[in-house]
């Protein structure tokens, strides 16, 4: 592997320069491990959360998250440059994330992470579950896993896309090129997603 | 479609709750490091190891294992187990007149059948025309058979006791 001068971390104080995204990529695709390792950083946070919030399991989402990285390094050569790396990296983790759970169809199991602190105090959370229970961290616990009970009966591509729009944010046309489909079609599968969560969490929702 | 933003509010408002769940902390400080790790040792994305294999295909051992890590109490129970599992076996294998009888009884008879046998094998043989002999090299030597008759090593033996 070819190590070249180091990359200057956007955590730095001293150097804050960051580093363009497109060159980090040049040196990543001659073998430079330091500039991958950058953007492994860049992107990890997101990349695991979507496949977290996909399988709703986290060993499975580390698992998933790191041979999508590993898988991205080795076929970087045939990265063209057609599109972002960052909407790149993403077909292959969403790609990796959908083959997975077509294989674990019918085993299931939910291993989720604990709360942040900042739920407990999420006013539009806290007003969907004061009138409901008694205690508030019961509630929130319980409210996770019929959320994330009612995500997994979506299908893939249907919870994909709810994943990527009302939990990530992002835009339709950024859904459309990591789906490699048209727009209209994220716009439909999106509605008819949440109709579907919608009856499913009726309960939560009156 | 802005119409249908307003039905879904209160669903995006719930679906917030998603934001909220980390993973543990400390997670993101290694991760990057074990990615590289991993293709620093070639790892085409399968498990690297056999240890791996196992645990790959053994997935009790591994929840066994993290169960460990959790909670050092089930490790405690796990070896107290062990140990008195180990203790039973030192026990029950010191335990000597349940086997060791029969086979004490099933050696004697053997003995005693030896004994009895060469000198009742050898009046035998010389009515049958066998060459008896103590000497190993001259005993295994095969006699011509002199009126036709088939002549072997392995004769039928009986003990009758009425001496015809």
């Amino acid at each position: 592997m070819i190590m070249s001068a180091p990359v200057r971390r956007t955590d730095d104080s001293e150097t804050p320069a960051p580093v363009d995204e497109e060159s980090l990529v040049r040196r990543a695709r001659r073998g430079d491990l330091e500039a991958y390792d950058e953007l492994v950083r860049r992107h990890q946070e997101r990349i695991y959360a979507t496949i977290y919030h996909m399988t709703a399991n986290h060993e499975d989402a580390n698992d998933l998250a790191q041979e999508s990285f590993i898988k991205a390094f080795q076929a970087l050569k045939s990265f063209k440059g057609g599109s972002s790396f960052y909407t790149w990296l993403y077909r292959i983790a969403v790609n990796k994330t959908i083959n997975f759970l077509k294989q674990r169809k019918n085993r299931i199991h939910m291993s989720l992470n604990d709360l942040d602190f900042n739920a407990e105090h999420d006013p539009d959370l806290m007003a969907l579950i004061s009138d409901k229970t008694p205690r508030r961290e019961a509630g929130l616990a319980e409210l996770q896993e019929k959320l994330n009970t009612a995500l997994l009966k979506l299908s893939e591509p249907h919870r994909l896309v709810v994943v990527l729009h009302d939990v990530q944010g992002q835009s339709h046309e950024e859904i459309a090129k990591i789906m490699d489909c048209n727009i209209g079609t994220v716009r439909s599968r999106l509605f008819y997603a949440r109709q579907q969560l919608q009856a499913l969490l009726s309960d939560y929702l009156k | 479609m802005n119409e249908h933003e307003n039905n879904f509010e209160s669903l995006r408002r719930l679906l917030v709750l998603k934001r909220h769940e980390t993973p543990p902390p400390g997670y993101f400080n290694y991760f990057s490091s074990q990615v590289l790790q991993r293709i620093r040792a070639g790892d085409t994305g399968k498990s690297a190891n056999w240890l791996e294999d196992l645990f790959g295909q053994a997935l009790w051992l591994e929840k066994l294992l993290q169960a460990f890590d959790v909670k050092p109490v089930f490790a405690s129970a796990f070896a107290g187990a062990l140990c008195l599992l180990l203790f039973l076996g030192i026990i029950y294998a010191e335990r000597p007149e349940i086997t060791s009888q029969p086979l004490l009884q099933a050696a004697t008879t053997t003995t005693s059948l030896a004994a009895v046998s060469p000198v009742s094998l050898s009046q035998s043989a010389d009515q049958t025309g066998i060459v008896s002999s103590t000497d190993p090299v001259l005993s295994l030597q095969p006699v011509a058979s002199l009126f036709g008759q088939q002549n072997s090593l392995a004769q039928p033996v009986s003990f009758s006791p009425s001496g015809n």
